[in-house]
């Protein structure tokens, strides 16, 4: 122990000796790990994001999607690609089906909503009124629109509240004001309470929602992009999609058409990005291999220096293993000053991130930097210190 | 204590020529001599010191130490018989300078591989006390004299209590008087102390004062 603390302090001595030096080695594995951290801090907080979505979702939700979209757990083509699109027919085919509650329809399209001289983009979602259970909003102006609205086809429209401060500048202004869409007038009767998030998916708060009949006027084909079943209690999701497929069967081929768990949807994007994050660590990791190169390089250059004072030391009686060792310390201290360095710096990012998207840093990934660090010490300081473990006592002695 | 048996040094200069440093040497140094190997540069006087220090292997024939082959011993014995067994003392002094005069002497306890039968810092001091340079315990080498620098090599060869002492030119690079003090030193550690003391000088005037003097020229003991 005593030993190693001289040894220890000794590469101290030779860092701060070399203080420039010492900063431009450690830097490669400070960038190494800094980058590493910042990849798996935001996978981590991506994955509290999906979980958090998780919780927020009605579990006995199933999702009809054009095409197939889900294979073994993962994507097979975009939703978006397929040129399956739903009709009412298929709706009052899918409202038949004993096992849903209800089945709540959905169109979207993008439009410029106007107010006065303010012209806006902006995305309409047409539906039902059970939407806005199915998605877990509420208003928190006006009132939401109802299944008469709905068979009306009254002109109104709920705004979500990212939406409304764009439109009215502010959201308590907009109710009972009327937004212009494609030369048609919509009343607004109300104002949603912020949902949050938009991370990845739609964003909810930033939607226009409107009766899906009265979308019919936005919406000539009268077509659907998606619908969404809550099945009734008590029975079990399986059948409810198996009936449900049947439905649709009789006027789709199996592979125009998905029904979806929302936690399938979940679990699926979720599986997509730790693959993509997986990959962004690699990479990264890549950077840590470069920084452990310089630290080799630095240390042959270290040791090609000291050639005479590892004679002295073999002359003293330092064993082989001893000089070994006093080079690895020095290049693990090394590797592991830019490692934490690198930490620090990290959690300083990840510190100011936080405020937009709830990334962390657990213990693993402390004790991944940490460990790593040591691990690239260990194997880039082993080949340069083993050439100063064998040179012989005298030829190193007598080196100028 | 020491015997050397036929031993033959060769240096390879190129795949053909090789040197013969050392040729047919048969030497005893008994247990508390005090020698001297003399001879012009290149007469093989250091690379004698080496063999018998440790630091290097004869081409051929045997070295005894304390009735022990030393060609049988492994790396890490030979590197513990210079740590207990020899102390070097240099003409370049060849102190660390990146260590104080007092690390410096301390240094040699960092590889004892047996429990220590004293304190290192308060041995370190003592010696420095001794050879008359305490004061300069938190120096660093490079910021005094030569024959400071070389009592402070001493204290350092004498802080595992060796029998031996190998003392290559050490009054090579310091000026008369101190020559003079350190030729004092080593004769007192050799008295009082019992130290065995071998040195390698090609002055005449510094083998004089030890008891025994071996000539060597072109490798051979004459």
């Amino acid at each position: 122990m005593k030993t190693f603390i001289f040894f220890f302090k000794s590469a101290l001595f030779n860092f701060a000796r070399n203080k420039m030096r010492t900063l431009l080695t450690s830097l490669g594995i400070l960038i190494g790990v800094l980058s590493v951290i910042l990849l798996i801090a935001l996978g981590l907080g991506f994955k509290k994001y999906i979980d958090q979505q998780f919780e927020s979702l009605a579990p006995n939700l199933l999702r009809i999607l054009p095409g197939t979209i889900l294979e073994g757990g993962g994507f097979r083509g975009s939703p978006g690609l397929s040129t399956t699109r739903f009709d009412e027919e298929d709706f009052i085919d899918l409202k038949k089906v004993q096992e849903a509650e209800y089945v709540v329809p959905a169109f979207t399209k993008s439009v410029v909503a106007t107010v006065g001289k303010e012209a806006e983009l902006a995305d309409i979602y047409s539906s039902s009124a059970e939407i806005f259970d199915v998605l877990n909003l509420s208003a928190t102006d006006g009132k939401l629109f109802t299944k008469e609205d709905v068979d009306k086809r009254s002109k109104v429209v709920v705004l979500g509240p990212k939406i409304a401060e764009k439109l009215f500048k502010r959201k308590d202004l907009s109710l009972d004001r009327f937004v212009k869409i494609e030369k048609q007038r919509f009343k607004v009767i109300g104002v949603l309470k912020s949902f949050g998030g938009g991370f990845g998916g739609p964003d909810l708060d930033s939607y226009i929602y409107m009766p899906y009949k009265t979308g019919y006027l936005l919406n000539k084909d009268k077509k659907f992009i998606a619908f969404v079943v809550k099945v009734k209690e008590g029975i079990e999701l399986s059948v409810a999609k198996k009936e449900l497929n049947d439905a649709l069967l009789k006027n789709y081929e199996e592979d125009e058409f998905s029904i979806v768990e929302q936690t399938e949807l979940v679990n699926a994007i979720s599986s997509i990005f730790n693959v993509l994050n997986s990959v962004l660590v690699a990479i990264a990791g890549i950077s840590l291999v470069v920084g452990g190169i310089g630290i080799m390089n630095i240390m042959y250059v270290t040791v090609t220096e000291r050639i005479k004072e590892i004679g002295i030391r073999r002359a003293i009686g330092a064993r082989r293993s001893d000089i070994l060792n006093q080079f690895l310390v020095e290049s693990v201290v090394l590797s592991l000053f830019g490692g934490i360095l690198g930490l620090l710096l990290a959690w300083i990012i990840v510190f100011f991130v936080q405020r937009f998207f709830p990334a962390y840093i657990n213990a693993t990934t402390v004790i991944i930097a940490i460990g790593v660090s040591t691990a690239i010490g260990v194997v880039f300081g082993v080949f340069p210190a083993r050439k100063a473990a064998e040179l012989s006592p005298i030829e190193a002695i007598r080196y100028e | 204590m020491i015997k050397l048996k036929s031993v033959y040094k060769d240096y390879k200069i190129d795949n053909e020529l090789t040197f013969q440093a050392l040729k047919n040497i048969n030497l005893t140094i008994k247990q508390g001599e005090f020698s001297s190997i003399m001879g012009p540069s290149g007469s093989g006087k250091s690379t004698l010191m080496h063999l018998i220090g440790l630091l290097d292997k004869p081409t051929k024939g045997k070295i005894l130490i304390e009735d022990k082959d030393i060609s049988t011993l492994s790396d890490d014995k030979l590197s513990s018989l210079r740590n207990e067994f020899v102390g070097f003392v240099f003409q370049q002094f060849n102190l660390i300078n990146r260590y104080t005069v007092l690390e410096n002497v301390i240094l040699p306890t960092m590889y004892a591989k047996r429990q220590l039968s004293f304190d290192p810092t308060k041995r370190a001091e003592e010696l420095l006390k001794s050879v008359g340079i305490l004061e300069k315990k938190d120096s660093y080498p490079n910021k005094i004299s030569g024959g400071q620098q070389q009592r402070v090599a001493i204290a350092r060869a004498l802080m595992m209590k060796p029998k031996l002492i190998l003392a290559d030119e050490p009054t090579g690079n310091v000026d008369t008087k101190t020559g003079i003090e350190i030729m004092k030193i080593l004769k007192e550690l050799n008295i009082k102390e019992k130290i065995t003391i071998v040195l390698v000088t090609h002055e005449k005037d510094i083998a004089s004062q030890s008891k025994r003097i071996i000539n060597i020229k072109d490798g051979i003991i004459i």
